[in-house]
């Protein structure tokens, strides 16, 4: 699991060897492990190792997942001749190897020449078909091109082998989302609700798309999903605490001639409305005067 | 009992100490017997008396035997690796294993999802006509019987088996044939009369405490704990000792269409 502690070493580490101290390695690797997308530096850093013969041969079999990490990072800023260098260096070492071809594919991608990385692709795929990263190469070709139906079909046919991959799961459901397929997009949320029911951001975006498609259950729902964000976050995430409001008042705005729910839906709706000012003024008290016609002009319009 | 182990181990004890060993073996049987002889009447109680063994026994015997087992696992670990043939995943079990993962999930989240959702989900895995988990009546095959007639999976198993099977075998008879017919240890602890049979193999006296004990019995210990030692020296996963892979085989009633019921 990647804790904090472990970004703020990374942080920390970044500082320190842009200022000209040690650690470097350290960093590639943490860099690394977090797959977080630093990739001038890592370039920069990268390549002032594998140029220095002495700390090259340090690194021993290591070396060549440094020659890996350089050239993603090269291609992601562009500078396709370092990447060449590396790939070139990597297939002498490694003739015919499957993550090879991986790379070699991606500098394909990166250049533009999607047709030919296509058909890199797809030879690749025929001689080990349950490769996931080649899968999600493609799908991710298909959205640089900007052909998100593709991509979608792309990525439901990965899902239906590969159907416990969470990560696949929340891309399709921010492609739907942008493609305003909501009902898909609420079912790849409850799949993600499903295989990590405590991370609160799965629960926003779900109360989010239920509340996008309306109507009085989807509505209730959506109440009660951003209730369980509040919850989850201890209070802290004041998009859910306005998630809450609003969905009170549409709510209310939908069942005007009903009385029974009210009593209990104004309870929940007094608490969040609470809740933000309590927060605004902690915060950011010179917006308060906002939330509070805001609030009057949710509970003037029930 | 006492020539027998002797002769065996007279070429490999120094000379100088040979005849101060003899003394020492005998030394104390006198005194059991005598003992015996005095403790007329009532049951002899349990003889508390102190064999001293020779530091030739810990040199030639318990060393070698802990060391020689050390490195037989070394070299079937080796030899293990490179019979190891590469089975490439099957894109059906792959799947399998992705739908129980999927199933399971539903099944342990089902708190957190509307029920509407649950309902069609719960629908979509076990429907009659094409629901993912759902097995007709009498179609569900034996795990066992399917790992047999994949021919692939068989060879494998056999070849485990072989390469646990045949070392423990030949370091066993060698113990048995060179390490038999003296005390080679004593346990620091007391224990009962019926390990006597399994721990003092060799040794044909009825009155030695059952905490001295044979070769045999410091094979058997070493055979069960030197997994800490693999894991240190080949990395922590290689360092399955015998007695999990005796569980895997024991284990073959395993039915995996029962674990999610």
């Amino acid at each position: 699991m990647v804790g904090a502690s472990e970004a703020a070493r990374m942080e920390r580490l970044e500082s320190q060897v842009e200022n000209g101290g040690g650690g470097a390695w350290e960093y590639l690797c943490l860099v690394r492990k977090l797959k977080a997308r630093r990739s001038n530096k890592v370039l920069k850093h990268g390549l002032s190792i594998l140029n220095d013969h002495r700390a090259r041969s340090k690194l021993g079999a290591e070396e060549w997942t440094l020659y890996e990490q350089v050239a993603f990072a090269a291609m992601d800023c562009q500078q396709h001749d370092v990447a060449k260098d590396c790939i070139a260096v990597l297939s002498k070492q490694f003739p015919g190897s499957i993550r090879i071809g991986r790379v070699e594919g991606m500098l394909l991608e990166s250049k533009g020449a999607w047709a030919e990385a296509e058909k890199v692709y797809a030879r690749l795929l025929d001689d080990s078909p349950l490769d996931q990263i080649i899968h999600k190469r493609k799908v991710a070709m298909a959205k640089a091109q900007g052909d998100l139906s593709a991509a979608v079909k792309f990525l439901n046919k990965y899902l239906e082998i590969f159907m416990a991959d969470h990560d696949a799961w929340r891309e399709l459901a921010e492609i739907y989302v942008s493609l305003q397929m909501y009902k898909q997009a609420a079912f790849c949320y409850e799949e993600l609700i499903l295989s990590q029911p405590t991370v609160p951001p799965y629960h926003l975006a779900y109360a989010e798309v239920l509340y996008t498609i309306g109507g009085l259950e989807n509505l209730q729902t959506a109440k009660k999903y951003y209730a369980s964000t509040v919850a989850l976050t201890g209070g802290k995430n004041t998009r859910a605490l306005y998630g809450v409001c609003s969905c009170s008042v549409a709510i209310r705005q939908l069942t005007k001639g009903r009385n029974k729910e009210e009593k209990e839906m104004s309870d929940l709706q007094t608490l969040a409305a609470e809740a933000l000012q309590r927060d605004y003024k902690q915060r950011a008290p010179n917006k308060l005067p906002l939330l509070m016609s805001m609030l009057k002009n949710m509970k003037l319009n029930s | 009992f006492l020539s027998r182990g002797v002769e065996f181990l007279s070429p490999f004890l120094p000379s100088k100490g040979t005849k101060r060993w003899q003394r020492l073996q005998i030394r104390p049987l006198l005194f059991f017997l005598s003992q015996k002889g005095l403790c007329f009447g009532g049951a002899a109680a349990s003889m508390a008396e102190d064999l001293v063994l020779d530091t030739a026994i810990r040199d030639w015997v318990l060393v070698p035997l802990s060391v020689v087992m050390v490195l037989i696992g070394v070299l079937r670990y080796f030899v293990s690796k490179l019979m190891r043939s590469h089975q490439a995943p099957d894109l059906k079990v792959v799947k399998e294993g992705q739908v129980i993962l999927r199933a399971r999930n539903l099944r342990a989240a089902s708190g957190f999802i509307p029920a509407k959702s649950f309902r069609s989900r719960k629908t979509y895995f076990t429907n009659e006509e094409n629901g993912l988990l759902h097995v007709p009546k009498g179609q569900s095959q034996n795990a066992q019987a399917q790992m047999f007639s994949d021919p692939n999976l068989a060879m494998d198993m056999m070849k485990k088996n072989l390469s646990m099977i045949i070392p423990q075998t030949l370091t066993f008879a060698w113990v048995n044939f060179f390490f038999s017919g003296f005390v080679a240890a004593k346990i620091p602890f007391p224990l009962t009369q019926r390990f006597r049979g399994m721990l003092q193999n060799g040794i044909d006296l009825s009155t030695v405490d059952v905490s001295y004990v044979s070769s045999r019995s410091w094979y058997f210990l070493n055979l069960f704990g030197l997994r800490g030692l693999f894991s240190l020296i080949l990395g922590e996963e290689n360092a399955m000792d015998d007695t999990q892979r005796m569980m895997q085989m024991s284990g073959f009633g395993f039915d995996p269409s029962r674990v999610i019921a």
